[in-house]
């Protein structure tokens, strides 16, 4: 029973911020052991998407269901990792300390080194994250988003900024997570990271214009190129 | 120098400010309440110093000195029986009373002096002060008349004495007032530096629960803050010498839930800013008409009667009013008198906890 249960079941969600609508009516699922790819251009509503995910927005209508519980609930947030897009840690502690605090509030700290491994930041885990670099500070992000080993992780544009070299090494962490069991959720508008999705959402204005294995939407628009085939995509629905 | 860069940072600025409609409104709206408050306290028509006068001369002067007295206009005195006087000197109703004595007239006319005896509070040297020149003033038009009558109060203290200076009556109320405002200011920056980093996201999207954010918070500062509670204390006593006669466990009670008041008020008005920047713009607003208000400078006694009635709402008055009760008068917790004012100030505490509290749940829903 619980292998059937999706790790994120999204139904008919809208929401709006004032006058901006930021989705309209929006439903996917993303099953386990998956990488989901969320692909679209920026203000497409990736975002927003993700954050009603974690409850941090309030959908108007439609249901959220993460790891079989309806959302928002506090505490399936524990299985859950967040990497938001800016690398949100604490500028004077050391990369250990960010890891080992996340870890605690999640209520697991058994993993800090395993994290630190993972992201290539053992050797620097004494350092204070405002003398570490951009690109290490993104895998100390990373880091603290998987410390406490959870079911299904949501990437916010985890590979902005990050050099070619760096986002090959994430990307074969990212799979090897989702071999090991682990759901992941990725939103980019990278078309080359897309290829590397199990499945992928195609969003735009807030709403789902197609989703499939790369192979099913290239099909789907007719094209050779993913990139092609969004924008086809994009168009077709915009009639 | 290039006129045009120099002009481009100045545009930057402004154009700035005009964005930032809390920040304008504070800049200029912050200095006229401020000031408006300052001149109403001075210029408003303030209360005088109540004092008794207790006649029990058996000659005629007593009753001239009384009337003089009562008609007053930088003093409210009335008499009343020394048993009265006394009563009301010892609840603080009464900043002092003079007892003209039973042989004042007698000594008057066969030694040419007068020795009225008057009795201060002593715990507020300004009013203290104001009641000795009244009575001094109410001599002066009687030798005039007299003429050659030498005059010798015997003055007596209830609190502190003739050695307490100004530093030992705002000793007291600044050992409070300096832990609730660097407690207030470091809580409200931290907080919404983590905001600004995007911490405060990433908390948000864990397991979290909004009271445990809360208290840890204020653990965490509280910690800080008994430190530097302890800090002053110990400075303000052993090297300022600051007049105490109270229980130095109990003045740092007080000023521990001082700062547990000042850690979530921080926490509970850093949910209405964005920045920090405009958390700093908090202080005049918040903490400057509070030590105007607070009786820290003015007696709360002498104000004009609408600002007693705010005085009387804002917590910090108590604050204030307790540390003084500990250290000038001895005050401990069978005093009924700090019971009000240790109990106001920890149901302050417990409402700023609580609003604290709300705003960051309705933030995360």
């Amino acid at each position: 029973m619980a292998t059937e249960i999706s790790a994120i079941d999204v139904d008919r969600v809208a929401k709006r911020f004032g006058k901006q609508t930021a989705l309209d009516g929006v439903s996917l699922r993303v099953r386990r052991g998956e990488v989901y790819g969320l692909l679209g251009p920026n203000g497409a509503g990736k975002t927003t998407l993700i954050r009603s995910l974690v409850g941090l927005v309030a959908p108007e209508k439609g249901t959220v269901t993460v790891l079989g519980r309806r959302m928002p609930e506090l505490e399936v947030l524990a299985h859950v990792g967040y990497m938001t897009q800016q690398a949100a840690l604490y500028p004077d502690l050391s990369a250990e300390e960010n890891v080992h605090f996340f870890g605690a509030i999640h209520g697991r700290v058994d993993g800090v080194r395993e994290a630190l491994e993972l992201v290539d930041l053992w050797d620097r885990r004494k350092s204070v994250v405002s003398t570490l670099s951009g690109g290490m500070r993104t895998r100390c992000s990373l880091a603290c988003a998987l410390v406490h080993k959870p079911d299904l992780l949501l990437l916010d544009e985890p590979t902005v900024g990050v050099d070619p070299q760096l986002r090959v090494q994430l990307w074969d962490r990212f799979r090897k997570m989702a071999a090991g069991g682990t759901s992941i959720l990725v939103s980019s508008h990278v078309m080359d990271e897309a290829e590397r999705c199990d499945r992928l959402g195609l969003i735009r204005f807030g709403t789902l214009l197609a989703e499939g294995t790369v192979a099913e939407l290239k099909a789907k628009a007719g094209v050779e190129r993913l990139e092609d085939a969004f924008l086809k995509l994009s168009e077709v629905s915009a009639q | 120098m290039s006129a045009m860069r120099v002009r481009a940072i100045t545009q930057r600025l402004l154009h700035q400010f005009r964005r930032d409609r809390r920040t304008l409104a504070l800049l200029f709206g912050a200095p006229l309440v401020i000031l408006g408050l300052l001149g109403y306290l001075l210029r408003g028509g303030g209360e005088v110093p109540k004092m008794g006068v207790v006649n029990i001369d058996g000659g005629p002067l007593g009753s001239i000195i009384a009337s003089t007295l009562e008609s007053s206009k930088t003093v409210a005195a009335s008499s009343m029986s020394q048993a009265d006087a006394d009563a009301r000197l010892r609840s603080g109703d009464l900043a002092g009373y003079v007892l003209l004595p039973p042989d004042l007239s007698v000594q008057a006319q066969q030694r040419r002096i007068i020795t009225p005896e008057v009795h201060l509070e002593g715990s507020q040297p300004g009013l203290s002060q104001s009641i000795v020149q009244s009575v001094s003033q109410s001599f002066v038009t009687l030798a005039s008349q007299a003429g050659g009558v030498r005059f010798t109060p015997r003055i007596t203290f209830l609190y502190g004495g003739p050695n307490f200076d100004t530093l030992d009556y705002f000793g007291a109320a600044f050992i409070g007032l300096v832990v609730f405002f660097l407690v207030f200011v470091i809580t409200a920056v931290a907080f919404l530096r983590e905001r600004g980093q995007g911490t405060l996201e990433r908390l948000m999207a864990s397991p979290l629960r909004w009271a445990e954010i809360v208290l840890g918070y204020m653990l965490g500062f509280t910690v800080l803050a008994l430190v530097q509670s302890a800090e002053v204390l110990a400075f303000s006593l052993l090297v300022l010498h600051v007049h105490n006669v109270g229980n130095v466990a109990l003045i740092f009670l007080l000023e521990a839930l001082m700062a547990i008041a000042a850690v979530n008020l921080g926490i509970f008005l850093s949910m209405f800013a964005r920045t920090e920047f405009q958390a700093v713009q908090f202080i005049p607003l918040v903490i400057v008409p509070q030590v105007l208000l607070a009786g820290i400078i003015f007696p709360v006694s002498t104000e004009p009667g609408p600002l007693q009635v705010l005085s009387h709402v804002l917590p910090l008055t108590y604050a204030v009013e307790g540390l003084r009760n500990i250290m000038i008068k001895g005050a401990d917790l069978t005093w009924s008198s700090l019971q009000i004012d240790v109990g106001v100030v920890l149901g302050f505490c417990v409402l700023v906890i609580l609003a604290g509290a709300t705003t960051l749940r309705r933030r995360i829903a």
